[in-house]
């Protein structure tokens, strides 16, 4: 018993070594730092009572709906009820939909002045920085599913990016001398394919694990941008698309954002701030709707129909060259990473 | 076995038929979102009533309302016809006999009453049900009955759209290297880093097609047809083909699936291996099954057509051929197997057309239901259909045709 108590001993006090060791090592090695996605939220500006941004409540969702449309569903047909709002929520309009949809009334919101303008409808970021451009935070942000802290949305979709291996976007950071300032960075965006590494608990993302780029089927998530880095912030220059995979239950998914770009405060250990752009309205939507279907999102109150209807009409870039009508929607993401040492297996079928 | 019955082998593996050939079928008890259907062991529970109205099984919408086409809407048990028993019959083993509510006496297996399908319509068939893995937000499926799967302890067959996929109990993936021999192994040393071999415990015999490899003293390695097996370290998901990807080194499977047509194609996308037609773009099934306490399903062409024309076009025949358009099959083109055939179909209603009919499609279709590609897609390896419909495209909707999937947790 002795010599195993020992021998335990001696392979912790190894285990601790090494630890230390790395840690003195650091994280950014060879100009390199890497960075593993584990929380993914819409930003959703929330005041304590909701009283700033949704002074006249929130939104109903597709139980409330059906029950204030088919009263008396008994006598009524599947087609004549829950067929037709299926249709409504698979094959949706900008038509009106009979209900009056609550927008976020407030002035502030997180996000990024995305065009450099500052317009009527822009937001002002709490820190008073104006022209803040986030037209998904005026359609989502007085739905309950999509606020904190017990929102449907706000729990599965960003519980999913540490469980679905699917999601596990990546950031390597590239040239760099100095995680506080550096003028000249490149910022690569690849998909990972492992398990993350967590504590004892399985629920919190340990720095130090390991992931291997996916160029397996990932090939086509690879960006590459520019970036600088001021006092400890991370700013990348704007990549044309960016494609987010994000599934929820299994079904494969993405989002789709224009102009997105990243606004990350670094340290070793972790990268926490913005992932802000122009999300593709269609793209946003079936996302939502194909991951979560009509019965998770009535726990959310959210109304696919309505909010289709809220998004074309908010949506506010990237006009489509034959309607004019907007086909992008400014947004921001909350995002938080965790670092990771990036490996690169070579591609199939050769070097 | 009972007399009268016998084995058929089966796309699906080999089934429990009757004396016609006809795949028999369970209904197992399965959970939904707000009760329970199929059926419990021994409790039939399919007769000859037509039903009206939904169950309301399934959230958010309530149970009540009336279900489509009632004027034709067949009854449970004319779908699935019970597979009764003569007075007189015996019971051996797990084939046990259960009352049904009219006094009449059906034959159950493992206690779950016996049906066969009236989809079926050769030997061999397993149209009516499938042994695919199902979720819990599926209909209550009918599932082919038959005989457990023959290998030793520690391993299990899982139905995969490739295959009967051979797996551990834990359901990691075995494979097989093109090295080794059936009495040697050419993964040594640092090969054995990744490769895992999948070891007999020390009273394992030699059975069939079940061998043992002795690797070193007291290590003995399982064999299936003449190929050690392994585990693969990297794997990340049950049923993984991950390994695969490694040159010479392949997924075990008891049975290959029916081969597609020679036409379609095999495109990766973000997350797998997805069946595609010649164009590239990706094929969907559709799936259905009604809220119903019977929980028929409405997948098929001889079923009501309102579901589907519902998801696919809003309603419109005219608009599912536009979004979701049929997979049209050469004209020299032929079914390979009785999983893949060419159907005939009336685009304007969706159902089966009949002989010699003006303006009818000649599909691909898959256990005798037709696939689909989706006008959203616009390049090879799109999906960006899958999961349209209800509950994810598994209630009323439309699921990619995948073939490998590295990122789903095994749902093929």
């Amino acid at each position: 018993m002795k010599t195993k108590q020992l021998l335990l001993i001696t392979s912790l006090t190894t285990a601790l070594c090494s630890a230390s060791s790395l840690a003195d090592e650091g994280m950014l090695r060879d100009g390199k730092i890497g960075y593993v996605m584990t929380d993914l939220f819409w930003s959703v500006y929330q005041t304590e009572d909701a009283s700033q941004e949704c002074p006249r409540g929130f939104n109903d969702g597709p139980r409330e709906q059906f029950e204030e449309l088919f009263p008396y569903h008994e006598g009524l047909s599947v087609e004549e009820t829950q067929l037709k709002q299926e249709i409504e929520t698979w094959h949706p309009s900008t038509e009106p939909d009979g209900f009056e949809f609550l927008e976020v009334e407030g002035e502030l919101s997180w996000g990024l002045n995305l065009d450099g303008e500052v317009g009527p409808n822009d937001f002002r970021h709490p820190d008073g920085t104006p022209g803040i451009d986030n037209e998904v935070y005026r359609a989502v942000g007085c739905v309950i599913g999509f606020r904190g802290p017990d929102g449907v949305e706000y729990i599965f979709q960003n519980k999913a990016i540490v469980d679905e291996r699917y999601n596990r976007m990546m950031i390597e950071l590239s040239g760099v001398e100095s995680l506080d300032n550096d003028d000249a960075v490149t910022v690569t965006v690849y998909r990972g394919m492992d398990r993350l590494l967590t504590d004892a608990t399985g629920s919190k993302v340990m720095p130090g694990g390991t992931q291997r780029v996916d160029r397996r089927w990932g090939e086509s998530l690879i960006r590459e941008v520019n970036a600088r880095i001021v006092e400890g912030k991370l700013i990348t220059e704007p990549m044309t698309d960016m494609v987010i995979p994000w599934q929820n239950l299994r079904v494969p998914s993405i989002q789709l954002i224009r102009d997105a770009r990243l606004v990350l405060d670094l340290t070793e250990t972790n990268a926490t701030g913005l992932l802000a752009g122009y999300a593709d309205v269609d793209t946003w939507y079936y996302q939502l709707i194909r991951n979560d279907s009509t019965h998770h999102l009535s726990n959310g109150q959210i109304s696919g129909i309505s909010l289709y209807k809220a998004l074309r009409r908010l949506a506010d870039a990237y006009p489509d060259s034959e309607t004019g009508d907007n086909t992008a929607i400014s947004t921001a993401l909350d995002i938080k990473m965790t670092q990771v040492f990036i490996t690169h297996p070579k591609p199939l079928g050769g070097d | 076995m009972p007399p009268g019955f016998r084995v058929e082998a089966t796309a699906e593996g080999p089934v429990f038929a009757d004396g016609n050939g006809k795949t028999l079928y369970t209904w197992p008890q399965h959970k939904l979102r707000n009760g329970y259907s199929g059926e419990a062991k021994g409790t039939p529970g399919c007769y000859d009533e037509v039903l009206t109205v939904t169950a309301g099984l399934m959230s958010p919408y309530p149970p009540g309302i009336k279900l489509p086409e009632i004027e034709s809407r067949l009854s449970c048990m004319q779908l699935w016809p019970p597979v009764l028993a003569e007075a007189g019959a015996e019971e051996v083993g797990d084939w046990t006999i259960v009352e049904r509510r009219d006094g009449s006496l059906q034959w159950a297996y493992d206690e779950q009453p016996l049906y066969t399908s009236i989809r079926d319509k050769q030997a061999g068939d397993v149209i009516g049900g499938t042994r695919r893995r199902y979720g819990g937000d599926s209909p209550a499926m009918r599932v082919p009955a038959g005989p457990p799967t023959l290998h030793p302890p520690g391993f299990a067959v899982r139905l995969t759209s490739v295959g009967r996929m051979l797996t551990t109990d834990k359901n990691a993936a075995v494979y097989s290297f093109d090295g080794d021999t059936a009495n040697s192994s050419a993964c040594q040393g640092e090969c054995l880093t990744n490769w895992h071999p999948v070891l007999a415990p020390a009273l394992a015999r030699s059975q069939g097609e079940w061998t043992l490899l002795e690797r070193s003293a007291g290590n003995r390695q399982w064999v299936f047809r003449g190929k050690p097996l392994y585990t693969y370290e990297l794997d990340q998901s049950s049923w993984s083909q991950q390994g695969s990807d490694n040159p010479g080194w392949q997924n075990v499977f008891t049975q290959r699936a029916p081969g597609y047509p020679d036409s379609f194609s095999v495109q990766p996308t973000l997350s797998g291996d997805v069946l595609a037609d010649s164009a590239g773009k990706t094929i969907y099934r559709y799936n259905c099954g009604e809220d119903s306490a019977d929980q028929l399903a409405c997948d098929h062409p001889d079923d009501t057509q309102v579901y589907r024309l519902a998801m696919c076009g809003g309603g419109r025949a005219e608009k599912c051929l536009e979004y979701w358009p049929y997979v049209i099959a050469g004209d020299d083109e032929v079914s390979p197997n009785r999983t893949w055939t060419i159907v005939s179909i009336d685009p304007t209603t969706g159902k089966f057309a009949e002989p010699g009919q003006e303006g009818a499609l000649r599909v691909w279709a898959y256990r005798d239901r037709p696939v689909y590609t989706f006008a959203g897609d616009k390049r090879p390896g799109e999906v960006n259909g899958g999961g349209t419909g209800e509950w994810r495209g598994q209630r009323n909707g439309l699921r990619a045709f995948w073939l490998r999937d590295d990122y789903m947790g095994g749902i093929l």
